[in-house]
């Protein structure tokens, strides 16, 4: 009836129709209390609306302004500029130059800092104030006191010298003119904040909302499609911050203040909402509004948090010389992390950084910083190789590197395939779709046993795991150890088990680890052997004995531990295991050739 | 029945007549200075002068002492730009002629009864380079969103914009004997006059 009676409709009646739609908008919009400073939180007159108001005085503009004997500042400034020193905000990553708050900021402050009492003003007689239901800004998050190290920086230039240096702040030119500077572009309260005007709530010019006022300055790498920008994710009340209820309902709306305290945070550099860092992050990721619950990971056995110390991550620091930490943002990039793609099944991922950790720094395998990791290596290379505060394996071998980037050099005798493929034949026991040129990652040993690409229901990453040193799967390496699928799951995870045990490779490896019960820890070191520190004919196939099991046998050239290759599938051993003399203790396969068709899968039965 | 319904608007009327009045003139104001020897026991003569012999486009007849060499500093505003010094004919500089800093004061100090208690106030336009007190000489701005449209407060009719300037007398009514404080045109309850322009 009524889509009738529109149809129906001449253009006039329609035009008058939407002139009297648009009037009646007008109006609307004109007489909304929050355009004015009038009824605002601002307004401290007598009929003021807040809890800080006169007590008899009923003009609005008064309390800030006179139209004579004003302070020689404009706007007709009807107050004493407060003689407090500030505290002015800090950090490692700022390249402004922040002085103390000046002109319109201190006037702000004349309130705002607690140092004034409110009804003071220059059109009275300082022994008859305005009589106010506060004689000072109270306490809480209005007052903002002389700590400004924990807001937002003010009293910067804010120039092309500023963006040039820090290349997520945009160009000031290219800022709205909704946000003013001041007279010489530099920040103050007023570039932000309309004190006439609460329309949008907290007297802001551009409404925060998915964090807009924030992006007309800060142009932060990867935040576009970032999960913090866009997950539409419900932010309950007093699960991201247990002291406050955010001001918006879902992770989009809230943007940046999901994480971050534009005015008095708790940890005042980078105005973090939560004083210790992973805080941030785990009010939302263990469960309660992220999909997958990293606390429940990171409290495991072997997890990548027994090292949270709070306050010695710099996201300025030098990995070669920092103090031993991790934090999550070690790894992960909260203005840039996106999930993962949808569907990753194991060695799909590839070398390259995905979601989760884009935009983060790393160490490359030349061994230079790099502020955009490309490899995820380079984001473990960070921690695990040059800096002097590398964790140490406890492990004595006949070579030892704790450094993971040495271990790992393209140009090394033997290494997992981790920086580059290899072309190593002899490694028959390969399961499809891995094969001899397969490019791992440190993540597809190094990961949470509840990993969603390993076939659980947990995040992926070497957040936490119960297997010793944070491996995806079981990896025995005490001596004596009964063989099981079980025993050895991580290896057995790529090298079929049918095919090791089958001696398809080293002929004696069903003696070595079945019957005789040595693990294979105690001959291949599976990260790598360094080329400086051994070469193909005496540490290929990852062969570096650990010293806790292998000792020194009697040779003619005296008392050594060592293993020579003597070509394909084949080598010698000189050394004393569980008893048992070997001195150039030869092996060679002449099954190769049967073990190649079992890896085109001619044979069925593959071992995951 | 007729007659209860009359009853509200005929107070009304009553009221409003009433305060009209009592706005009215200047005797009894603070600018009554009749009782003063220097006065002559005239009210007017201070600063009007039934005969022009000044510059004819000043409009109410000034006296012409008034001296108008003086340059005052007054509130720069953000767009507004204000003339340094006082334009003839819009009354602004007669107000000044006393109200300079020098010599209201004096008249006040004359009789310390009606000296208020922060004489500060009556020490207005000093003559000093200073941006302490609301522009006046300037243009109306009418292009910035800060203020109202120049017609709507025309319209009212409660702050004249004489020439379309803002001026002394847009605020304060020089003969006002109401008791408006500070002579003001209408009362500044919940800021009224200065949203009457301020469009914040």
């Amino acid at each position: 009836m009524r889509r009738q009676r529109v149809e129906h409709l001449s253009p006039a009646d329609y035009a008058l129709a939407v002139v009297f739609t648009t009037c009646a908008a007008m109006v609307i919009s004109t007489v909304r209390a929050d355009e004015s400073i009038v009824n605002s939180k601002h307004d401290l007159s007598a009929k003021g609306p807040g809890p800080i108001r006169a007590v008899h005085e009923t003009e609005v503009c008064i309390f800030c302004h006179t139209p004579h004997n004003a302070a020689p500042q404009t706007p007709l400034w009807n107050r004493e500029n407060p003689q407090t020193h500030y505290r002015i905000y800090q950090s490692s990553t700022t390249d402004a130059r922040i002085d103390q708050p000046s002109g319109p900021s201190k006037m702000c402050l004349s309130c705002h800092d607690g140092s004034i009492a409110l009804g003071n003003v220059l059109s009275r007689p300082v022994t008859q104030p305005i009589v106010m239901t506060a004689r000072t800004i109270p306490p809480g998050t209005i007052d903002l006191t002389n700590d400004l190290s924990d807001d937002h920086p003010i009293g910067f230039r804010y120039d092309r010298a500023l963006s040039n240096t820090d290349r997520q702040i945009r160009p000031p030119e290219v800022v709205t003119p909704q946000l003013p500077l001041g007279s010489h572009g530099e920040m103050h309260c007023t570039t932000c904040h309309d004190p006439h005007n609460n329309e949008l709530g907290d007297f802001l010019r551009i409404t925060d909302r998915m964090s807009a006022i924030c992006v007309s300055c800060h142009d932060l790498s990867g935040w576009t499609h970032a999960s913090h920008a866009t997950s539409r994710k419900r932010t309950p009340a007093r699960v991201v911050d247990p002291y406050e209820r955010l001001k918006y309902a879902t992770v989009t709306d809230n943007g940046c203040i999901n994480c971050h305290k534009i005015h008095s945070a708790r940890r005042p550099e980078r105005l973090l909402r939560a004083f210790r860092e992973e805080d941030n992050c785990l009010n939302c990721h263990s469960g309660a509004v992220a999909t997958f619950n990293i606390a429940a990971d990171i409290g495991k056995r072997s997890n990548h948090t027994g090292r949270l110390r709070t306050g010695v991550h710099d996201a300025a620091e030098n990995p070669f010389t920092m103090r031993r930490h991790v934090e999550c943002a070690d790894c992960h990039n909260p203005h840039a992390a996106q999930p993962n793609p949808i569907g990753v099944v194991r060695g799909t991922l590839g070398p390259l950084v995905k979601g989760p950790n884009l935009h983060v720094k790393g160490v490359t395998l030349t061994g230079r910083p790099t502020d955009n990791a490309t490899f995820l290596y380079e984001i473990c290379f960070k921690c695990h190789a040059d800096g002097i505060s590398r964790p140490r394996r406890n492990q004595t071998r006949q070579i030892t590197q704790t450094n993971t980037r040495l271990e790992f050099q393209p140009s090394n005798p033997s290494f997992h395939p981790v920086t580059g493929p290899r072309r190593n034949p002899d490694v028959v026991s390969l399961i499809p779709p891995l094969r001899t040129g397969s490019i791992i990652t440190c993540t597809d040993c190094h990961n949470s046993d509840s990993a969603r690409s390993f076939g659980g229901s947990g995040a992926n990453g070497p957040h936490g795991s119960i297997f010793e040193p944070l491996l995806v799967r079981n990896y025995e390496q005490r001596d004596f150890t009964a063989e099981s699928a079980e025993a050895y799951a991580l290896c057995y995870g790529c090298h079929s088990r049918e095919s090791i045990i089958g001696d398809e490779s080293f002929p004696l490896h069903r003696l070595h680890v079945v019957d005789l019960r040595t693990p294979c820890s105690v001959c291949h070191d599976a990260h790598g052997v360094y080329r400086g520190q051994g070469d193909g004919s005496n540490h290929s196939n990852l062969m570096n004995f650990d010293l806790s099991v292998v000792t020194p046998a009697n040779s003619p050239s005296g008392r050594r531990v060592a293993f020579v290759d003597t070509g394909r599938l084949a080598g010698n051993c000189t050394l004393m295991c569980h008893g048992r003399e070997h001195v150039n203790f030869p092996y060679a396969n002449s099954t190769a050739g049967r073990a190649t068709a079992r890896k085109r899968g001619l044979m069925s039965g593959v071992n995951r | 029945m007729k007659l209860r319904t009359l009853w509200p608007m005929a107070t009304l009327v009553a009221a409003a007549s009433l305060g009209g009045w009592a706005s009215g003139g200047i005797e009894g104001s603070k600018h009554d200075f009749s009782d003063r020897p220097w006065a002559g026991d005239d009210t007017c003569g201070v600063c009007h002068t039934p005969h022009r012999r000044v510059a004819p486009k000043a409009a109410p007849l000034w006296n012409p002492k008034a001296d108008l060499s003086r340059r005052f500093g007054t509130a720069i505003g953000r767009r507004a730009t204000a003339t340094e010094a006082p334009r003839a004919g819009t009354g602004t500089t007669m107000c000044l002629r006393c109200h300079d800093g020098t010599v209201a004061d004096a008249i006040i100090a004359g009789k310390q009864s009606e000296r208020p208690a922060n004489q500060q106030r009556w020490s207005m336009f000093r003559a000093v380079h200073g941006a302490s007190d609301h522009p006046v000489g300037v243009a109306y701005p009418q292009m910035d969103r800060g203020y109202r449209p120049m017609p709507t407060v025309v319209a009212l009719g409660t702050v004249l914009l004489p020439q379309g300037r803002v001026e002394c007398v847009s605020c304060h009514d020089p003969h006002n004997s109401a008791d408006t404080s500070y002579m003001l045109v209408t009362s500044n309850a919940g800021s009224a006059l200065c949203l009457t322009c301020h469009n914040k």
